[in-house]
C-alpha cells in the first residue's frame, strides 16, 4: 500500500460531488408555505389591529378570519397532498416532538385551526351583537394569536434546521420568512379594507406595510448576507430574475406606489405585488437546494 | 423494470393490513398507528466497522443486502466515471460499494502499454511497474448516528433508536414527509417511488433480534464490513490503524468513531486512508440541530419587531 504518494496527483473522487440529497419538496411546497403565511399572517395582522383599534378595524376583519380559515384549507391541502403518502396525513399527530420543527409546526397549525375557526364562526354567524360576542371573540383572537405566530415562525426554522446547502448556514431564514408572514398579513389586509371600502382603515395599513416591508427587507439582507457563498454558486441569471421578481417587484416597487399616495387602485395593486413577491421568494428558497446539488 | 420489482409495489405492509378475518376499515387505518408496543429491554449497542483497505469492491454485501431485505435490482447502468454501476445509496440500495480511482490526471504519467507503443503487454513486467494509481474503496451504509439528525427530524415517530441503538425507520408508520432526508448531513435516506415512504438500512434489525449478523457483514469475503459490539469494534479499528502505521500507512485514520464539537459519534464508522470528502462524505458533518434555539429566538425576536412596528404605526398613525 502506498498511501501518501500517490494523493498529489491523482483524482479527488467523490470530492467534486454533492454530499446531502434535496428531499423531494417542490412548487407545492413553496404553496403550502405561501398559503401558511398568508393565513397565519393575516390572523395575526387582523387580531392586532382589532385588539389595538377595534372601531377602526372591526368590519375589515369580519372579511379577514374567514379568509384567514380559506387560505388554511388550502395550505392544509398542500400539505397533505406533497407527503409521499398522503393518506397517512394523521400519523403526524400521533407523537409530538419538540426537537422536530415539522412536528411543533403541524401541532401549532391544528391548534390555529381551532381557534381560525372560532374566530371565523363568531364573525360569520348570526349571533345577536353584544359585550358577550365581543369578549368572546377578543380571548379567540387573543389565545389565537400564540398558535398562529407560532404556526407562522416554524416554517423558516423547519428549513434552516436541515443539512441542505443554502439552507443550513441561513440562520436567519427563520427571521426573515417569519417577517415576511407579517407582510403578506398586512398586504391581505390593505386588500381587504380597500376592496371593501374602509379608506381611514386602508390608510393606516398603507403606514403599517411600508414600515412591514422596510423591516422585512432587512431581514432579508441579513439572510442574503449569510448565505452569500452559496448564492454566488447559483446561476446568474436565474438568480437576477428571482431578485427583480421577489424584491424588485414585490417589494420595492410597492414601496414607491405606496409612497406614491393613497389611491384605491394602487394600494390594490401593491397588495397584490407584495402576495406575489412573497410567493416568488418562496418559491426560490424551496428550490434552492435542488439547483446547488 | 422485471415484473418480480413492480410487484414489490403492491405488497402491503404491516400498518396497512386490515385486522385479521376483517376487511380494509378505515376507523383501523386511523387508529392503529396511536397504537403502542411495549419497548424493548435495551442491548448491548451494535454498529459496523467497516475497514476501506481491504475492500475489494466484489459489491458481495450489496447483493446480500437486496437478496436478505428483498430489494429490486436499480437496473445496473453504469455511471461512466468508474465501474461502479449501482450510482449510490437509495431507497432500493441500503448498501452502495463506493469505486474511487486515482489515476494521474495527466496521460503521459500512465505506464507504457500495448495501445501506447504497439507492442504486446508481457506478464513479466507487470509486477516490476510501479502503479501510478490506485482504486479506493468503500462499501458505504447508514452511519446510524449516535444523535441522528433524521430521528431527531422525523415528525411522525417512524425513526427511532432499536434496542441496539441502531437507527430504524418503522415502514408502517413513515408517511413520506421527507424531512428525514433533508436533515441527513450524509444524504443516506431516500423516499421510494413506489410506496412513497423513507427507506433506509436498518442494520438487519430482524436478523440481530434473532442473534445473526447482518446480511452484508456475513457476505463480506474481506471482513471489511465488521459487526459487533460497538466497544469491541473501536477497539478492533483503533488497532488496525497502529497496525497501518507501522506499515508505513500513515494517513490511516478512523473516521466517525468518537463525537466532535458538533456531531455524535456514529454506529458506522471508516478506516480511511484520505479525506473524507474523497469517500463523500463530509469533512466536519454539523447536526443541524445545534442551530434550531438560536434559529427559533431570532424568529420570534423577528416576529416581536413586527408586530411592535404595527402597533406603533397603528397608535401613533394619522387617521
Amino acid at each position: 500500500m502506498q498511501a501518501d504518494s500517490h494523493v498529489q496527483a491523482t483524482s479527488s473522487g467523490y470530492a467534486e460531488r454533492p454530499v446531502t440529497k434535496p428531499p423531494n419538496w417542490h412548487a407545492l411546497v413553496a404553496w403550502d408555505t405561501t398559503f401558511n403565511g398568508m393565513s397565519t399572517g393575516l390572523f395575526v395582522v387582523a387580531s392586532v389591529c382589532e385588539l389595538a383599534k377595534p372601531e377602526l378595524f372591526t368590519p375589515v376583519v369580519t372579511l379577514a378570519y374567514p379568509a384567514a380559515l380559506l387560505l388554511l384549507f388550502a395550505d392544509l391541502t398542500c400539505l397533505v397532498l406533497d407527503l409521499g403518502d398522503p393518506l397517512r396525513f394523521h400519523h403526524m399527530l400521533r407523537v409530538f416532538k419538540a426537537s422536530s420543527p415539522m412536528s411543533l409546526g403541524v401541532w401549532c397549525i391544528t391548534i390555529f385551526s381551532l381557534f381560525a375557526t372560532a374566530a371565523a364562526l363568531l364573525t360569520l354567524l348570526p349571533i345577536p351583537d353584544g359585550p358577550g360576542l365581543q369578549w368572546a371573540r377578543r380571548l379567540v383572537i387573543g389565545i389565537g394569536l400564540v398558535p398562529a405566530l407560532l404556526a407562522a415562525i416554524y416554517k423558516g426554522v423547519l428549513f434552516s434546521t436541515t443539512s441542505q446547502p443554502l439552507w443550513k448556514d441561513a440562520r436567519w431564514l427563520g427571521g426573515y420568512l417569519t417577517a415576511s408572514t407579517l407582510v403578506l398579513g398586512c398586504a391581505e389586509m390593505l386588500l381587504l379594507a380597500t376592496l371593501s371600502g374602509y379608506p381611514e382603515a386602508a390608510d393606516l395599513l398603507r403606514y403599517a406595510l411600508i414600515v412591514l416591508v422596510l423591516l422585512c427587507l432587512l431581514t432579508l439582507a441579513l439572510f442574503c448576507w449569510e448565505v452569500r457563498r452559496d448564492l454566488a454558486r447559483l446561476n446568474r441569471a436565474k438568480l437576477f430574475r428571482a431578485g427583480l421578481l421577489s424584491i424588485g417587484l414585490g417589494a420595492l416597487l410597492p414601496l414607491c406606489l405606496l409612497c406614491a399616495g393613497s389611491y384605491a387602485s394602487l394600494e390594490s395593486c401593491t397588495a397584490v405585488l407584495v402576495l406575489l413577491g412573497g410567493f416568488v421568494m418562496r418559491l426560490e428558497i424551496v428550490r434552492a437546494p435542488h439547483a446547488l446539488t | 423494470m422485471a415484473t418480480a420489482e413492480t410487484r414489490l409495489a403492491d405488497v402491503p405492509q404491516t400498518g396497512d393490513m386490515p385486522p385479521a378475518g376483517g376487511s380494509p376499515s378505515l376507523l383501523h387505518r386511523l387508529l392503529n398507528p396511536f397504537r403502542r408496543g411495549v419497548p424493548a429491554a435495551p442491548q448491548r449497542a451494535t454498529g459496523f466497522y467497516t475497514d476501506t483497505t481491504v475492500c475489494i469492491g466484489c459489491k458481495a454485501c450489496e447483493v446480500a443486502c437486496k437478496q436478505w431485505n428483498q430489494l429490486p435490482a436499480d437496473g445496473l447502468e453504469w455511471t461512466g466515471n468508474s465501474y461502479d454501476n449501482t450510482g449510490a445509496l437509495s431507497a432500493t440500495s441500503w448498501r452502495h460499494v463506493k469505486f474511487i480511482e486515482q489515476f494521474p490526471l495527466d496521460d503521459s504519467a500512465a505506464p507504457h502499454g500495448p495501445e501506447r507503443d504497439g507492442t504486446r503487454l508481457s506478464l513479466d513486467l507487470l509486477p516490476d511497474v510501479p502503479t501510478p494509481g490506485r482504486w479506493l474503496m468503500m462499501s458505504d451504509v447508514c452511519k446510524h448516528c449516535a444523535t441522528a439528525p433524521c430521528q431527531q427530524a422525523c415528525p411522525t415517530g417512524a425513526l427511532l433508536h432499536t434496542e441496539f441503538t441502531n437507527v430504524y425507520i418503522q415502514p408502517d408508520i413513515c408517511n413520506g414527509c421527507a424531512y428525514c432526508i433533508a436533515s441527513c448531513p450524509f444524504g443516506v435516506i431516500t423516499r421510494a417511488s413506489f410506496d412513497g415512504h423513507a427507506h433506509k438500512c436498518t442494520l438487519c434489525y430482524d436478523r440481530q433480534r434473532d442473534g445473526l449478523v447482518p446480511a452484508c457483514a456475513k457476505a463480506c469475503p474481506t471482513q471489511s464490513i465488521q459487526f459487533g459490539p460497538l466497544d469491541e469494534l473501536r477497539h478492533r479499528a483503533q488497532q488496525r490503524v497502529d497496525e497501518l502505521h507501522q506499515r508505513g500507512v500513515s494517513s490511516a485514520y478512523l473516521y466517525g468513531e468518537r463525537p466532535t464539537a458538533q456531531y455524535s459519534p456514529l454506529h458506522s464508522f471508516y478506516l480511511l486512508i484520505d479525506s473524507p470528502s474523497v469517500y463523500g462524505l463530509p469533512e466536519n458533518p454539523v447536526n443541524p440541530w445545534v442551530h434550531m434555539l438560536g434559529d427559533y429566538a431570532r424568529s420570534v425576536v423577528s416576529a416581536f419587531v413586527m408586530i411592535a412596528a404595527l402597533l406603533v404605526v397603528l397608535f401613533l398613525g394619522s387617521p
